[in-house]
């Protein structure tokens, strides 16, 4: 809409700025400005370079190349302490505050008032954080009480005051609303608009179209590292926004499908764990990639880690080829063929310090034995087997699996779980963290395994991917399934709809 | 290939060993002797079985404390089911080594299904067994048991003190268990990542009860031993034994944040701190002196093991 004329220039500007980590590229010429009292919202898949973005303007990434200037002058911080002092504060996605203090500790730690004795002056600190969250409407939080005993809602809040006593000029929001309540995100958001209102302009990361468009002045959205293009908010719409995210031609990135669905191999009816997921119903077909999506936080991992044995089902039932079984443990599920690779290789998928070998073995020790013992021919042969058949690029199969790439420590783990002959293989974020070439390998091989007679089922927070791999796609909100979609009908807008779509207007609907 | 194996933990601690025994032979010409040696394996004997159960539990990533007081609990029991109870020896041993392995049993209970971390737990029962111990034995100590019992302690096999063979025995046992059986990997799976080893099917909750139980049931054959050695039983048998057992294991290379040791090191570690107690002793260095020396050994065994931990990157 071209560049509207303003009396000031931007409070923050990044000038062509790129990021590498270990020779993945996550930010690539980015430019991007904050004025001075607007709402920025910036817009992209996981993986399209926000965090990185928002963590150089908080000083925790110095970029490789390009410049950042706050008033119109050049700055280099080069830790988040130069970003404070340069008004930049940061509301972080985990809430980082000390439990065990209190809220007006919280709020001043590391810059408490102090008195002419230079101890802590408690009077002002006190009275001072009592302001800060009258400005922020929030005149019942009592700043005496620990933060451990407040509701994420009432943390954010402090985390914002915390902000403020910095003197923030530039507050950058972190998916704020991901683990809030529907009212709390009303309130968050008149918070924001009040903020804009004094002057403070926000940076403001979000998935959820509804708030992008009731807060935001202009918006920004990266795919892929790069700048896609920043607008103004009125010149936009949804649908353009997620074309603008999703971008590329979504079939043709993705291997098509080889073979047909064959007979049910798992089914779920009214599946529930505590409350975290609820009423949990669907079936998964030989030879078929069924997609998992939704925000984080919807319950796709939780369903996931459920039927895998480590939160067993409080009520309803499953059924793996149509007999009821149950699945009370880890190893349980293993023993029925169904393999897990979990959303966090680092904690949950490796053990990083150790080899491929071992890491290969890890599932199946008890099959890898002669006698009593291990078999260290069978163990080395299972993993050569797994270097060969998934193209992992290492030195052999004594490497530490530290020392590899993201996408070869993802083929690790799927050589360690398909060495357990499963039938059912969850993949919980399959590609997350990993560059595009590896990427694509592993969707390959995700056909491949699904052509064999796999089922599979696939969890995602990249449209895309879900959009590309799955057969069938189910949507899930706030621990139920809310949709469900077969190929054709499967379209980034109504997917993205059935994701993004509020709790307020669905108890409405 | 030549210089992984050069800078294993093991290789230096064999280095420091050799390097003790020659100068402390030749700092007093009774050390080196056949029958000095094996009376100091004697000695080191219970520490040394112990020691074995608790390399496992700090691979795990986990430690036990009580392993003293069972030896304690055990050792009393073993005497009361003996002379109050009137049961025959061979009995009142299997009982009370029962006993032993039961207390064991219940530290892991404690630590798996309270999730009560290992420290605790077992601070916790490391009071508690002692203060059973205590209360059991009265003060009052038992002595008089029929000569042939005291063979466990003091007697020989082939020229070799007997208890020498079970921890000759057990040591191998344990080394293949660690290095070879699917028990044994599951073992450092748990203590390198927990989370990692549930989510692969391991039943992590079973393993680490097995290796809380086995702790209990060493610390109660050490106490058998003991109680054989010294031809009486006493409350206060085996206090501070846990500390001589983990310095052991931790100067066997075991890191104590799990993951990481071998049997190897641990019986190094073991005979280097036997060999310096000894040694040093007979050179007419005092005690305090003999436990300074043991502690800047332990420091430099840990500082040459980190060095070349991190020049070999990883």
């Amino acid at each position: 809409m071209g560049e509207d004329l303003r009396m000031t220039g931007p409070a923050v500007e990044l000038r062509g700025v790129s990021k590498a980590f270990a020779g993945i590229r996550a930010l690539t010429d980015v430019s991007f400005d904050v004025r001075p009292g607007e709402v920025h919202a910036l817009l992209g898949e996981n993986g399209a370079g926000k965090s990185t973005l928002i963590k150089i303007m908080a000083g925790l990434h110095q970029p490789d190349t390009g410049e950042i200037l706050v008033n119109g002058t050049a700055r280099r911080f080069a830790s988040p302490r130069d970003a404070h002092a340069a008004g930049i504060a940061t509301v972080h996605q985990e809430l980082l505050l000390f439990p065990e203090l209190t809220v007006a500790e919280n709020i001043f730690l590391g810059r408490a008032p102090k008195t002419s004795l230079g101890t802590l002056d408690w009077t002002a600190m006190r009275r001072r954080a009592r302001e800060l969250l009258d400005i922020l409407d929030c005149r019942e939080l009592d700043i005496d009480m620990k933060v451990a005993s407040l509701s994420v809602a009432n943390r954010q809040r402090i985390e914002i005051a915390r902000a403020l006593a910095q003197d923030a000029r530039v507050v950058i929001m972190d998916e704020p609303t991901a683990a809030l309540a529907e009212a709390d995100v009303q309130r968050l958001m008149d918070i924001v608009r009040k903020l804009r209102a004094s002057g403070v302009s926000i940076v403001y990361v979000s998935h959820r179209m509804p708030e992008i468009f009731a807060l935001a002045d202009r918006v920004t959205v990266l795919r892929d590292g790069n700048l896609i293009g920043t607008m103004d908010i009125a010149a936009v719409d949804e649908s353009r926004l997620v074309a603008m995210m999703v971008g590329r031609a979504v079939d043709k990135l993705y291997p098509a499908r080889q073979g047909q669905s064959g007979a049910t191999a798992l089914e779920l009816r009214n599946v529930s764990y505590r409350t975290v997921i609820r009423d949990i119903s669907f079936d998964l077909r030989h030879g078929e990639i069924l997609g998992l999506a939704g925000l984080v936080g919807s319950g796709r991992t939780e369903t996931a880690l459920t039927i895998f044995g480590i939160t067993p089902a409080t009520a309803g039932e499953i059924l793996i080829d149509g007999k009821p079984v149950a699945i009370t443990s880890p190893e349980a599920a293993r023993d029925l063929g169904i393999a897990y690779v979990p959303e966090d290789r680092g904690s949950q998928g490796l053990i990083r310090a150790q080899t491929i070998a071992d890491n290969v073995a890890l599932a199946n020790l008890r099959r890898l034995t002669r006698g009593f013992l291990m078999d260290a021919g069978k163990v080395l042969a299972e993993a050569k087997k797994a270097i060969e058949k998934f193209g992992i690029r290492a030195r052999g199969p004594e490497q530490i699996v530290r020392q590899l790439s993201g996408g070869n420590q993802q083929k690790v783990v799927l050589g360690k779980w398909l060495a357990t002959n499963p039938r059912i293989l969850i993949m919980d974020e399959p590609t997350r963290g990993i560059d595009v070439g590896a990427k694509a390998e592993i969707h390959l091989l995700m056909r491949k395994l699904a052509a064999e007679g796999m089922a599979i089922l696939m969890i995602s927070s990249e449209l895309p991917e879900v959009l590309g791999m799955s057969d069938r796609v189910l949507v899930m909100n706030s621990g139920r399934i809310v949709a469900a979609f077969d190929k054709a009908a499967a379209t980034p807008e109504a997917v993205g709809a059935a994701m993004t779509h509020s709790a307020a207007s669905r108890s409405a609907a | 290939m030549t210089a992984r194996l050069l800078f294993r933990h093991e290789t230096i601690l064999a280095i420091l060993t050799v390097i003790a025994l020659f100068v402390l032979s030749m700092l007093s010409d009774k050390f080196f002797t056949v029958d000095n040696l094996l009376n100091q394996g004697r000695l080191m004997s219970e520490v040394g079985l112990v020691a074995l159960a608790m390399t496992f539990v700090i691979v795990t990533g986990g430690i036990d404390l009580s392993v003293g007081s069972i030896l304690g609990l055990t050792a009393i029991l073993f005497g009361i089911f003996w002379q109050s109870l009137g049961l025959p020896i061979p009995l009142a041993m299997a009982a009370a080594i029962a006993s032993g392995t039961f207390a064991g049993f219940v530290n892991g209970l404690i630590i798996t299904r309270f999730s009560v971390p290992p420290l605790i737990a077992t601070l916790a029962t490391l009071a508690l067994y002692r203060g059973l111990a205590e209360g059991i034995s009265q003060a009052r100590s038992v002595r008089g048991y029929p000569e042939w019992f005291f063979f466990f302690g003091q007697g020989e096999v082939l020229g070799v003190p007997f208890q020498l063979w079970i921890l000759g025995i057990c040591t191998v046992i344990a080394a293949v268990i660690l290095a070879y059986t699917p028990f044994g990997r599951a073992t450092y799976a748990i203590g390198a990542n927990e989370t990692a080893a549930r989510f692969s099917g391991i039943r992590v909750d079973a393993v680490k009860l097995w290796i809380y139980t086995a702790a209990g049931f060493m610390s109660a054959l050490a106490a058998v031993i003991f109680v054989s050695r010294v031809t009486t039983t006493r409350s206060d048998m085996g206090t501070g034994l846990e500390l001589d057992v983990i310095t052991g294991v931790v100067l066997g290379g075991t890191s104590i944040f799990g993951g990481k040791g071998t049997i190897l090191g641990t019986a190094l570690g073991l005979i280097l701190i036997q060999a310096l107690k000894n040694g040093l002793a007979l050179s007419g260095v005092k005690g305090d002196g003999t436990i300074v020396v043991i502690g800047v050994v332990l420091i430099a065994a840990i500082l040459i093991g980190a060095i070349f931990d991190r020049n070999r990157g990883g």
